[in-house]
C-alpha cells in the first residue's frame, strides 16, 4: 500500500506519511496511537520515523535495515561480546617477538588457541569482521540519527502555539481552571523563568532547553568522528608502533621514515637501587629477590640521511641531535616518539681464549675473537701466532671438504678451527664451547676458553599516532552530547485561554519533578491550584493496590 | 526534506561507508603480506660486492635481465645450487646478470663458504650487511630467487632450491 501525505483534519497542516501527531497542532492523526502508549506518546513529538514510511531501492532497503534500534543494539552487543572474547587469550602483540603465532597459540592453548587464532581474535581490532562490525555501527548511527533527528527537528520547528484540545488532555501534566486570571500575567512569570514565548491570540507556548533534544545526535556525531579516527590508523603513515633493536655502537635506520632518519645507540645504562643507601627503602629492597631497577637509559645520536635514498646504499649521515632516552622520557622528532622499551644481552659478541702448552703453562696474552667479524690471525707472542682457519657461529657438522657447517647464522654454538703456528711447526685444533678436539696428532699446545662477552642491545619502541587529535576531538564531542542530553531538560508548557476555561499542559523529555515544581511555583503566585500529573496518580493507585 | 535530498543522503552515506570500509580492509590485509610478488616493480638498490665494486640494480636492468639470488652460508640448498648457477652463467651471460645477495654475513664467513665450494663463482656477490635489501624485498626463506626483466618488473620468484632447469627458466623469463 502506498502511503500518502496526511492532511490534518483540524488545522489543515500537511504531514509526512506515518505521522502520529500533527506536526502543527498536535492532534492525533493515527487514532490507535495512544491506545497502547501512555508514556512515550511524545517520543520524536509523534512525527514519523522516516524509515518506516516506505522502501524502494536497494539503498533504501539497506538504510531502513540499519535505522532499526534493534539492529543498532545487536551490533553494539556483538562488538561488546567480541571485545570480551578478545581478552581471554593474550593479543598477538603480547606474544614473544618473532615466533609463529599459529604455532604459539596451538602449543600454549591447544585446539581453542588454534581456533582463536584462525577466527582473528588474536588481532581483534584489525580482524576483518571486527572492522566490518565497526562500519556497520557507523552506518547504524548515521541512519538512525538522520531518520529520527530530521523529523524531530521539523516537528519542533513547525510547532505552533495553538494546540488541539485533545492534545492538552493527552499530556501527562495537565489542569483546567475556571478563572479570570489574565493569561498574560502568567506568561510574564514564565518568561521571567527564561522560557521563550510563542503566542497566537489566547494560545501560548513556553519553551526552554530545546538543545537537550540534540544531545543524542551530538554524541552520535562524536562517535562517528571517533570511528573515523580509529579507521585512519589503518592508513599508511598515520599510525606506527614498531620495535627498534640497536646494539651498543650500532647505527640503525628508523623504520617508516623511508631511510631519512638513523639512530645510533651510544650506550645503554641499567642502574639499580642501592640496598645500603641508609634510606627507608633499604628493607624492602633487600626483601626483593631480584635487583630493583632505578633507571633504564639509552644514549642516542640522531642522524638525518642527506643522500638520495636508494635501498642498500651507504647513507650520508648528518648528526641532528643527542638525547638520553629514559622510561617516560621519550625522544621526540617530527611526529614520532622513541621510547625505552627493554634491552637484550642474549647475543654473543666475542669470546676470549688463552693458549697453554702441554704442561698447562699459559703462553702469551689472551686473545679475543669477535663473533660478528672475526680476524684471521692473532699474535700471542713474538713467535707464536694463532690463525683462525674456520669458524661456524652455530656448529652443526664438519663438511666433506673440511669446512665447518653452521645451522644458523646466529652465534649460539660457535666452533673454531685454530692453527697454532710457532714458525717451524703448525698444529690444528677444533674448538667448540664445550669440548675441543685435536686435528693434528700429538698436539703440544691447547687452546682454552676463558670467557664470553655479550652484546648489550637496547630495544626502543617507535610510536607515531596522527589519529589521536581526531579521536580526542570525537571523544570530547561525545561527552558534550552526553552532558547536553542528560543535564538539560527540554520543557514546554502550553496554555489555551480561548474558551471560558484556561487549559494548561506541559511536557518535558526528562525530570517531570523539576518541571512540576517550577510550574507550581508560578501557579501559586497567581493563586492557582497545582498541576495534575496522570502518571503520579497511576503510580499512587498501583501502590494502594 | 525533499525526496531528492533524501536519496542523495542515503545513497551517499551507504556508498561512503562501504568505500571507506573497503579501503580499510584492503590496507589491513595488504599490511601483513607486503612481499614482492610476480608483477610488482622491483625495488632499486645499490650494494657493494665482495670484490669491492658498487652495483645498482636499475643500471643493470637498463641493458640486461637480472636474476637475484638471496643466500646465506649456513643454508644447505644455497650451497648446492650455486655451483649449478655458476656453470650456467659460464655458458654465456651477455644478455643477463646473476647477482647473489648475501644476507648480512661477514666477509670471513663468506670467504670460508666460497673456498668450500666445488667451483669458483664468477658472478658478483653483493653484500647486504644491514639486511635493507632483504627487508625491502621481504625475503622469507633462503634461498629465494627472483627474475627481473629489462622493464624492472619481477617476472618470476621461487622460494626453494633451483635445479639446472629452473635456472634456465629464470634466465628465459628475465629476457622476455
Amino acid at each position: 500500500m502506498e502511503l500518502k501525505e496526511i492532511k490534518c483534519n483540524h488545522c489543515g497542516h500537511i504531514n509526512p506519511p506515518g505521522t502520529q501527531l500533527c506536526q502543527s497542532c498536535g492532534k492525533m492523526i493515527n487514532e490507535d496511537y495512544d491506545k497502547k502508549k501512555i508514556k512515550d506518546l511524545m517520543r520524536y513529538d509523534g512525527s514519523a520515523v522516516r524509515s518506516k514510511v516506505r522502501s524502494q531501492s536497494i539503498f533504501d532497503k539497506i538504510w531502513n535495515f540499519f535505522t532499526s534500534i534493534k539492529i543498532g543494539v545487536t551490533i553494539i552487543a556483538l562488538i561488546a561480546i567480541a571485545a570480551a572474547i578478545g581478552t581471554i587469550l593474550p593479543q598477538e602483540y603480547f606474544i614473544p617477538v618473532g615466533v609463529d603465532p599459529l604455532q604459539h597459540y596451538t602449543e600454549q592453548y591447544g585446539t581453542f588457541g588454534t581456533l582463536y587464532y584462525k577466527l582473528g581474535f588474536t588481532q581483534l581490532y584489525s580482524s576483518w569482521w571486527f572492522v566490518l562490525l565497526m562500519g556497520m555501527l557507523a552506518l547504524s548511527l548515521i541512519a538512525a540519527s538522520v531518520d529520527r533527528g530530521v523529523p524531530l527537528y521539523k516537528s519542533l520547528k513547525n510547532q505552533r502555539a495553538k494546540k488541539h484540545d485533545s492534545f492538552f488532555k493527552r499530556q501527562r501534566v495537565f489542569n483546567e481552571y475556571d478563572t479570570s486570571v489574565n493569561p498574560d500575567d502568567i506568561a510574564k512569570s514564565f518568561t521571567a523563568k527564561k522560557y521563550k514565548l510563542k503566542q497566537d491570540g489566547n494560545n501560548y507556548l513556553f519553551e526552554k532547553g530545546r538543545l537537550s533534544r540534540w544531545g543524542p545526535y551530538i554524541n552520535h556525531t562524536g562517535l562517528i568522528i571517533l570511528l573515523a579516527g580509529s579507521m585512519l590508523r589503518f592508513f599508511p603513515g598515520v599510525y606506527v608502533d614498531e620495535l627498534i633493536y640497536a646494539q651498543e655502537g650500532e647505527t640503525v635506520s628508523i623504520p617508516t621514515t623511508e631511510g631519512k632518519y638513523y639512530v645510533k645507540n651510544e650506550g645503554f645504562t641499567l642502574d639499580t637501587y642501592d640496598e645500603d643507601s641508609g634510606t627507608v627503602f633499604d628493607q624492602s629492597l633487600q626483601n626483593n629477590q631480584a635487583m630493583t631497577i632505578s633507571n633504564f637509559q639509552t644514549d642516542i645520536t640522531m642522524y638525518e640521511n642527506k643522500s638520495a635514498d636508494i635501498v642498500g646504499s651507504s647513507p650520508d649521515l648528518e648528526e641532528v641531535d643527542d638525547y638520553s632516552i629514559r622510561v617516560n622520557h621519550p625522544y621526540r622528532f617530527d611526529d614520532y616518539e622513541l621510547y625505552q622499551s627493554s634491552y637484550d644481552n642474549s647475543q654473543m659478541k666475542s669470546m676470549t681464549f688463552r693458549l697453554e702448552d702441554s704442561e698447562g703453562n699459559v703462553i702469551g696474552d689472551n686473545f679475543e675473537v669477535s663473533l660478528d667479524d672475526p680476524k684471521d690471525s692473532y699474535n700471542i707472542t713474538d713467535d707464536v701466532t694463532i690463525n683462525m682457519k674456520a669458524y661456524s657461529p652455530d656448529f652443526l657438522e664438519i663438511d666433506e671438504n673440511g669446512t665447518l657447517v653452521s645451522e644458523t647464522p646466529v652465534p649460539t654454538n660457535p666452533a673454531f678451527v685454530f692453527e697454532v703456528s710457532t714458525g717451524d711447526k703448525n698444529e690444528l685444533s677444533l674448538l667448540q664451547i664445550m669440548n675441543s678436539t685435536d686435528i693434528t696428532q700429538d698436539n703440544e699446545y691447547s687452546i682454552k676458553f676463558v670467557e664470553a662477552e655479550e652484546h648489550m642491545a637496547s630495544v626502543l619502541t617507535l610510536k607515531k599516532d596522527l589519529s589521536m587529535p581526531i579521536i580526542a576531538t570525537g571523544f570530547v564531542i561525545f561527552l558534550i552530547g552526553l552532558f547536553i542530553g542528560s543535564y538539560i531538560n527540554h520543557r514546554r508548557i502550553w496554555i489555551n485561554a480561548d474558551g471560558d476555561t484556561m487549559k494548561i499542559a506541559a511536557h518535558t523529555n526528562k525530570n517531570y519533578f523539576g518541571l512540576k515544581k517550577e510550574m507550581n511555583a508560578v501557579l501559586k503566585t497567581h493563586h492557582l491550584a497545582q498541576v495534575y500529573d496522570k502518571q503520579e496518580k497511576e503510580e499512587n493507585d498501583k501502590l494502594k493496590g | 526534506m525533499k525526496k531528492g535530498t533524501r536519496k542523495i543522503i542515503r545513497t551517499g552515506t551507504i556508498i561512503t561507508i562501504a568505500a571507506l570500509l573497503g579501503i580499510t580492509l584492503y590496507l589491513n590485509l595488504r599490511d601483513g603480506t607486503q612481499t614482492v610478488n610476480v608483477g610488482d616493480e622491483a625495488v632499486d638498490f645499490k650494494l657493494e660486492t665482495l670484490s669491492g665494486e658498487e652495483i645498482q640494480l636499475s643500471q643493470i636492468t637498463d641493458e640486461k635481465g637480472v636474476i637475484l639470488n638471496f643466500w646465506g652460508t649456513w643454508c644447505k640448498p644455497c650451497r648446492e645450487e650455486m655451483p649449478d648457477m655458476n656453470q650456467v652463467y659460464n655458458e654465456g651471460h651477455e644478455d643477463y646478470e646473476i647477482i647473489a645477495v648475501n644476507v648480512s654475513e661477514n666477509n670471513q664467513q663468506i670467504e670460508q663458504f666460497l673456498s668450500g665450494l666445488s667451483e669458483n663463482l664468477d658472478y658478483p656477490i653483493a653484500l647486504d650487511k644491514n639486511r635493507s635489501v632483504t627487508k625491502a624485498y621481504n625475503i622469507g626463506p633462503l634461498p629465494t630467487t627472483i627474475a627481473i626483466n629489462k622493464e624492472g618488473t619481477v617476472v618470476k620468484k621461487q622460494e626453494y632450491q633451483l635445479t639446472k632447469e629452473d635456472i634456465y627458466t629464470f634466465i628465459d623469463e628475465s629476457l622476455e
